[in-house]
């Protein structure tokens, strides 16, 4: 055989390869309306534990259809999400997201619109869980470029119902939860004792998105809030210094370096039995009775955030929503439709998970398992998100660095909101808000 | 015989050397030129949420000017970069002086040093930042038994960018080690010995004959080390986030939260541009100031 012939036939092959592959690839899309299969890609969370290893097994063996599950830590997926949604590079179907990025993603069009696949809502999921799924939002205000008339549309459903919870020592805390913020300084005084690392409160104190959230509560139960008409910054009114100087007060009873914890060194503090109170993510309620993560094995217990002059939870849900360009969008629809309905939904609730529905909320035999949905219930219920816009996280970057800054100067407080709420007012107004 | 080319040999004969460098240009292209040019014609406009991307000029380079931000992080990256290549050179010439002789467990020896080197940049992240823990960390047991306090290194706006560089020193010396080593081992003897034998001092042929000889080798490993440790960024996002406050916001961190956090990707990428374009010139100063002096 000459080279010629050769490469001619070698060529041939390759080709004829190549064709019946593709062929293949298209005979299996049409036939199965789909792949046959979905990918979930997810950022890594223990929270996400009891859906991964227990609801989606069931979920294949009830619908034939297959999962892949593609996890990444926070940022490294949230990146990798914003890359495929950009490119509509397709490669998963549903993206797990935190409840911020929901403004961003359905803003961009990076989501299908779940009101046009036909999704059907029904008044058993908790509604400020369900808001969280809405472009532009139901209530409050909406960014420039929105049109103040356009329909809230449904872009995405609850995950997991995340929401901050007082995780307080009932051993410490006798009299049962502390009603007030108050009560816990009170109790920190009383008991704090750092020669034996016995800490009255430990919270999260790197700057951006832990402290921010670690303060929001005590920001909006003292009066304060983030942004008030017009998108006017208001997070430097009298309320928010004095949440602010209380803050700084109870953090002179937390672990020395605070400044540098994250929700992991916050959460390993409580759980290795330095801290006696703390207002943490629910995503934590289960490790604190596993004897293999936790020293305080039920000794911790779980209520809605004190009152000051109001009482609010911060709200900080798992989203999902079907990416716009899914390669099986019929199978991400019906995963979402399985997995929020109430039967499914009890059934994830039993097995240990956080439910966003009311029914699984109370069933009676989920809350013997998981003796935090009572709580969590009711947080939910006097639940706050953070504003809705896809440009939060700058603000929350700028909020965060001078609370950090406050933080570490251990005073200052109003110095410190108004340079933030300078900077950020300076931004809003590049961006085009209105900043009233 | 001289053989005669008609009009397609000669044409063969001046493509060939093209056809031969295609590849190459078609992979440097698509590999190097082609993202370059799309991060810089990115730069020129901004992703308005839910609108089609809009040209805005240099509107993003003139909002790069008076960010303060911005320009506070190209200076805390230049300390780093400054600082921490300058003594990981300083630390990894002393030791490859030092090891360069034959010696007793000497593989064991520079195998054990080249440690740090072979662990991922996140792992080290995760590792020092148990080391720098105030509660339980080394640093703050060593601080308590020597002055009775517990000292929160990276929660402290002076500590906290010295202690980063720390992390990258013991990370990257063994690089400059190894490869200040491996310039000393391949310099001729021959002008040492004659040295020797006129009676000059060790500082002297360190200084007249050892440095002047290793400068190509010194050039390519203070380049190498400045160029990563201008684009740090690993450590940086695992120990510190960029905090306390900005004491530690180096310059790709803000690119990467301008972009990823912040949804600014046509401001993040005018950011990397103009980063692009100080690697240049950092690089061309070191090239040059080493051409010259010696």
């Amino acid at each position: 055989m000459i080279r010629r012939q050769f490469l001619r036939n070698s060529l041939g092959t390759v080709a004829a390869a190549a064709g019946v592959h593709t062929l293949s690839s298209c005979g299996g899309t049409k036939s199965s309306g789909g792949r046959g299969q979905i990918t979930l890609g997810s950022y890594a969370d223990p929270a996400l534990d009891i859906l991964k290893d227990v609801l989606l097994p069931e979920f294949e063996k009830a619908t034939g259809t297959r999962t892949e599950w593609v996890e990444a830590d926070f940022s490294g997926w949230l990146q990798k999400a914003l890359n495929d949604g950009q490119t509509k590079a397709g490669a998963f179907d549903i993206y797990v997201m935190d409840d911020l990025w929901v403004p961003r993603f359905a803003g961009a069009g990076y989501l299908a619109n779940l009101d046009e696949l036909g999704f059907q809502i029904d008044p058993d999921f908790v509604p400020s869980a369900l808001d969280l799924g809405y472009w532009p939002p139901k209530n409050g205000l909406r960014q420039p470029g929105i049109d103040a008339r356009a329909k809230s549309t449904l872009y995405s459903l609850p995950l997991i119902s995340d929401v901050q919870l007082l995780f307080y020592r009932h051993d410490i805390y006798s009299n049962g939860a502390p009603a007030t913020w108050d009560d816990v300084l009170r109790m920190a005084r009383q008991k704090c004792d750092p020669a034996h690392r016995q800490y009255g409160w430990v919270t999260r104190g790197v700057k951006g998105n832990p402290i921010v959230n670690s303060f929001f509560v005590m920001l909006h139960d003292f009066g304060g809030d983030i942004l008030g008409e017009n998108w006017k910054v208001v997070f430097n009114s009298p309320q928010a210094v004095e949440a602010l100087e209380f803050y700084l007060k109870l953090l002179t009873y937390a672990p020395p370096g605070v400044a540098e914890f994250d929700s992991d060194q916050e959460g390993e503090t409580l759980l290795q039995g330095n801290a006696f109170a703390a207002t943490m993510w629910t995503g934590w309620c289960r490790q604190t009775d596993d004897p293999a993560r936790s020293r305080v094995v039920n000794k911790i217990s779980f209520d809605v955030p004190p009152k000051q002059v109001r009482q609010v939870a911060k709200l900080g849900l798992f989203m999902a929503g079907i990416a716009s360009s899914a390669p099986n969008r019929a199978g991400a629809l019906e995963f979402l439709k399985w997995f929020s309905s109430s039967e499914t939904q009890l059934r994830f609730a039993r097995a240990g998970g956080t439910p966003f529905k009311m029914s699984a909320l109370k069933d009676s035999e989920a809350r013997q398992r998981s003796r935090w949905l009572d709580a969590t219930l009711k947080a939910l219920t006097i639940g706050v998100p953070s504003p809705r816009t896809s440009d939060w996280s700058k603000v929350e970057d700028i909020l965060g660095t001078e609370l950090n800054r406050a933080l570490l100067e251990k005073g200052k407080a109003k110095q410190h909101l108004d340079a933030a709420a300078a900077e950020a007012t300076a931004f809003l107004k590049s961006a085009g808000y209105p900043v009233g | 015989m001289a053989r005669t080319l008609g009009v397609g040999g000669e044409w063969r004969r001046k493509s060939l050397p093209w056809l031969l460098l295609a590849p190459t240009i078609l992979f440097v292209g698509a590999m190097t030129i082609l993202p370059l040019g799309y991060s810089v014609a990115t730069s020129f406009r901004e992703f308005p949420l839910g609108q089609a991307p809009a040209f805005v000029g240099l509107q993003n380079y003139r909002n790069l000017i008076g960010d303060a931000n911005f320009l506070s992080s190209l200076e805390t990256t230049l300390v780093f970069t400054i600082a921490a290549t300058g003594i990981e050179f300083v630390l990894g010439l002393g030791l490859a002086l030092l090891l360069r002789q034959e010696f007793s467990f000497q593989g064991i020896i520079r195998s054990s040093l080249i440690v740090p080197m072979a662990i991922a940049p996140i792992v080290v992240g995760i590792i020092w930042r148990l080391l720098y823990n105030a509660d339980v960390g080394l640093f703050s047991y060593a601080a308590q038994a020597l002055t009775g306090h517990s000292v929160s290194v990276l929660s402290s706006t002076t500590m906290a960018l010295p202690a980063l560089i720390l992390v990258d020193v013991w990370e990257w010396t063994p690089f400059m080690f190894l490869l200040l080593l491996a310039g000393i081992q391949s310099l001729p003897q021959e002008p040492f010995e004659a040295a020797r034998v006129d009676g000059a001092s060790a500082w002297n042929i360190f200084r007249h004959l050892t440095m002047p000889m290793l400068r190509p080798v010194i050039v390519v490993a203070l380049l190498i080390r400045a160029l990563d440790a201008f684009t740090v960024f690993d450590q940086v996002f695992v120990l510190t986030q960029g905090g306390p406050g900005t004491a530690t916001e180096v310059a790709t961190l803000m690119v990467y939260k301008t972009a990823f956090r912040f949804s600014q990707f046509g401001y993040a990428a005018s950011m990397a541009v103009a980063l692009l374009v100080l690697v240049m010139f950092f690089s061309a100063a070191i090239t040059r100031a080493f051409r010259t002096s010696v």
